[in-house]
């Protein structure tokens, strides 16, 4: 421990004490330290300033993520004062967080996680793991940013008040429907359920690219200044979409695939190697489950599969 | 260069400490980090600048600051260079030039209390999870050291030392948020083993 280190202990411990209440005669005691050296009085004007400006840490009071552990043991119901959309949670114990930036709202989830918020126009978004989305309702205006990740979005149709999610460089601009959209860097991915949505390409250059429709039963692939609208079988949808239940659907997914879907989800990873990247599986999975997966794929495939270091290594 | 002459009282002396040069912490640290190599040491130097400054105030407020609390740095880690011996010449000429010539009065003086805010939050997410829960109800909350006590079943004492780890964690984490996310990796690796 250097002097400094200790007399920045010290002066923690002051600040700490004056914390909770000086006790009689430890404010003489505090005198005589700041006395001793000008280093004492530095230390302790520095940790206490910057002690008074964590008072600014009160306006995450109303934040769910900093909901203290006895107010989170009676549940939930005071979460929902939190939203200046006065969103309610539904996905029970769902660990999301909620910050105010400006006058939007921010949720993300960890790995893993998928909560259900609602909007207070009674709009449902599902958000995947490791998602973040900005939301900003006005009277006018309801839009959705997709930072990253992947949401499922049950809108409550306003025609007077146009849903739009925007992501990377894509405007979705909802038509009354039910939808997901997914973001892997500037690839977005649309996957219609119901109802129809509009995609429109945000852009600087001077000819505009004409938007896209999809109905109900369709994707929408999008990448640079590509869009792609594919129909989809009600199975392929479905599977699409699993994740709203926990769960991966693969049908004839290469296993380097499989592997970057369950590390979506997994603070485990997988990784594969070699010609084993290229098999091809199908199946469905439990998202958070990926012992059983490296189980099935040691047993039915006959894979080298080991585990060091919290990674799974699969292997020919 | 401005100077007042008149002898200042100490509470005048400290107030300007506050509101002048603390703000400039992030800067500075920045600037030590850039030209010193042992970073152990970097704390140990801001203080030591911090007295200097300090006590050259006494004498006269040092107008414009930030260049004068760079060159002071500069100054010292010369000094410190020096003493080890074992420093070649050359070393020393490179030592924080760019910064000290380049220290405009910067926008650091007033960040953004939004930005301030999301860089306190980021620093409370790095606590360890007991340190956290104690931080919030105090800070979050606003409990009282006691309340907070009361509400986690332990000791008044443990709150207080608490309170003290979490202080200079997040006095740390806000003025080097480089230096608090190797810090942070670093805790995370040790703790995969």
């Amino acid at each position: 421990v250097t002097p400094n280190e200790k007399t920045e202990q010290t002066a923690a411990q002051w600040v700490a004490r004056e914390d909770r209440g000086l006790r009689p005669g430890e404010d003489a005691v505090l005198s005589a330290w700041l006395e001793e050296a000008t280093g004492n009085r530095l230390a302790y004007l520095r940790l206490r300033t910057s002690w008074e400006n964590s008072a600014r840490l009160a306006a995450l009071q109303n934040s769910p993520r900093f909901c203290d552990s006895t107010l989170a043991r009676r549940g939930w119901g005071r979460l929902a004062l939190a939203a200046v959309l006065a969103v309610a949670v539904l996905g029970g114990g769902a660990l999301y967080y909620l910050a105010r930036q400006d006058q939007q709202v921010v949720y993300a989830t960890r790995l893993g996680e998928r909560p259900t918020l609602r909007l207070s126009d009674g709009t449902r978004i599902q958000l995947n793991t490791d998602t973040a989305v900005r939301a900003s309702i006005t009277p006018a205006t309801r839009t959705v940013t997709l930072e990253k990740g992947e949401a499922y979005f049950e809108v409550v149709h306003d025609a007077s008040r146009p849903f739009t999610v925007l992501a990377g460089n894509r405007r979705i601009t909802d038509l009354g429907t039910k939808f997901s959209v997914r973001r892997d860097g500037d690839k977005v991915t649309v996957v219609v359920k119901e109802g129809r949505v509009r995609v429109d390409t945000l852009t600087s250059a001077p000819i505009p690219v004409a938007p896209v429709y999809a109905e109900g039963g369709h994707v929408v692939l999008a990448k640079a200044d590509e869009m792609l609208v594919a129909p989809k079988s009600e199975k392929d949808l479905s599977d699409d979409l699993s994740w709203r239940n926990g769960m991966l659907v693969f049908n004839q997914k290469t296993l380097a695939d499989a592997a970057d879907e369950f590390n979506r989800y997994n603070n485990k990873r997988i990784v594969v190697s070699g010609a084993a990247r290229d098999i091809r599986i199908g199946g469905s999975f439990r998202a958070d489950n990926i012992e059983v997966f490296a189980q099935l794929v040691r047993n039915a495939l006959g894979l080298k599969v080991t585990e060091t270091n919290g990674q799974i290594d699969i292997s020919q | 260069v401005i100077v007042s002459l008149h002898a200042v009282d100490r509470q005048s002396v400290d107030q300007w400490f506050v509101t002048e040069v603390l703000p400039l912490e992030q800067a500075l640290m920045r600037f030590l980090r850039r030209n010193w190599r042992d970073h152990a040491e970097i704390a140990d130097l801001r203080q030591e600048i911090y007295v200097r400054v300090y006590e050259a105030a006494h004498r006269e407020r040092p107008h414009p600051l930030k260049p004068f609390l760079f060159q002071t740095g500069r100054n010292l880690m010369i000094d410190r260079l020096r003493q080890s011996n074992v420093v070649k010449i050359e070393t020393m000429d490179d030592i924080g030039w760019l910064d000290v010539l380049d220290a405009d009065p910067g926008p650091e003086q007033r960040v953004a209390a939004r930005q301030e805010l999301r860089r306190m939050q980021a620093a409370l997410d790095e606590l360890p999870p007991r340190c956290r829960e104690v931080i919030v109800l105090r800070r979050v909350h606003g409990f009282s050291q006691r309340e907070v006590a009361a509400k986690m079943g332990i000791k008044e004492e443990t709150v207080e030392n608490q309170v003290v780890k979490g202080m200079r964690m997040l006095a740390a984490a806000t003025s080097d948020r480089r230096g608090s996310l190797i810090a942070g990796a670093r805790r995370f690796l040790r703790s995969k083993d």
